[in-house]
């Protein structure tokens, strides 16, 4: 039983992953880097570092999940990318900041639908990570 | 390279005549007016903003974004402007001021209008006086015909339409600001600086 959950939520999450990088692969960076941006927090280079390279590490994780290699290592880094993008969320939307969420391409408003489906791929994520890490019972 | 003075010098005196008289003749360069659509439509990008005068945010957007883009894509034929009344059912005035501006764009002075009741926007979104806003900014004649253009079916229609490509673009806030490129069309984030939105410009071409 917990093979299968573990194989589905892998599969759930590295497509989801693979996604989200072809979202913001399929325009320019610089797109990406106006989302980025708006949510006010990082330097100009912070800005462009994260626009480059992120969407290429979100792709990485999703094969990663999708295939089951190094899924311990993937599934912790993908809850922490996940954990990480849900905090600046929260944060941002407390700040009040009226801006695009960013996670799927643009033209997509931060807001509650947004906080609960990040929200909800977070306890899915720390749920396979969790999984992930505990060593397989022997039979 | 060998030099003959014999042809050299007349044909450099010439070319410099000629530089000369293109300077002198010249028309003095003076900022062309700001209106609803701005630029060449063969620009290789366009940039359509969809706003209300009533909206804090679109008079941020007016105020930070408007001038340079204007002025360095625009007149600079990188980009072709277009600037949708996109006026909000829950802003009591915002539709006149919406009217007023395109009536003000009919008699050459879309951009003050724009700019006053953006500047003024606190006040008259309390007191509703937006005739007095728009009108000050225009000489007594012209704020005679933009009065009666306002309430001007046409106008009405105008901003109608502008309100229904919104609703067909999918806009469903303001400020919306959205470039198209080679048939593709983004929707960019206002919130973020002005230097992001360039450096964005600047990457399709």
């Amino acid at each position: 039983m917990r093979r299968y959950v573990v194989v589905l939520l892998r599969l759930l999450l590295g497509v989801v992953f693979v996604y989200a990088a072809c979202a913001k692969l399929r325009d320019p960076w610089t797109l990406f880097a106006m989302s980025i941006d708006s949510y006010r927090l990082l330097p100009e280079w912070g800005v462009v570092t994260l626009a480059r390279t992120l969407p290429w590490f979100e792709l990485l994780l999703g094969l990663a999940l999708i295939s089951g290699l190094a899924l311990r290592y993937a599934s912790a880094a993908g809850a922490a990318l996940l954990g990480a993008f849900f905090i600046i969320m929260i944060i941002s939307y407390a700040r009040g900041l009226a801006i695009d969420c960013g996670c799927f391409g643009p033209g997509e408003a931060l807001g509650p639908k947004t906080l609960l489906r990040d929200g909800t791929l977070v306890i899915l994520a720390i749920t396979l990570a969790v999984m992930s890490m505990r060593p397989r019972l022997s039979v | 390279m060998k030099i003959r003075p014999g042809i050299t010098i007349p044909l450099l005196s010439a070319t410099l005549l000629a530089m000369l008289m293109a300077v002198a003749l010249a028309p003095a360069e003076t900022p062309a007016k700001v209106t609803k659509v701005m630029g060449t439509p063969i620009s290789a990008i366009t940039v359509e903003v969809y706003s209300d005068f009533q909206c804090p945010k679109c008079k941020a957007l007016h105020e930070t974004w408007m001038g340079p883009l204007i002025k360095d894509y625009v007149r600079t034929g990188r980009v072709y402007l277009i600037q949708h009344e996109f006026p909000l059912p829950q802003h009591a005035y915002a539709r006149t001021a919406a009217c007023y501006a395109c009536a003000a764009d009919r008699v050459g002075k879309y951009g003050e209008v724009c700019d006053i009741l953006f500047k003024k926007q606190v006040e008259w979104e309390k007191d509703g006086k937006v005739d007095e806003t728009a009108c000050s900014v225009l000489t007594a004649a012209e704020a005679a015909k933009v009065r009666v253009l306002a309430k001007d079916p046409a106008i009405l229609a105008q901003v109608q339409k502008d309100v229904e490509l919104g609703a067909q673009a999918r806009v469903n806030s303001t400020p919306t600001v959205i470039v198209s490129y080679k048939g593709r069309h983004y929707p960019v984030d206002v919130m973020a600086s002005y230097s992001s939105f360039t450096r964005f410009l600047d990457s399709l071409h």
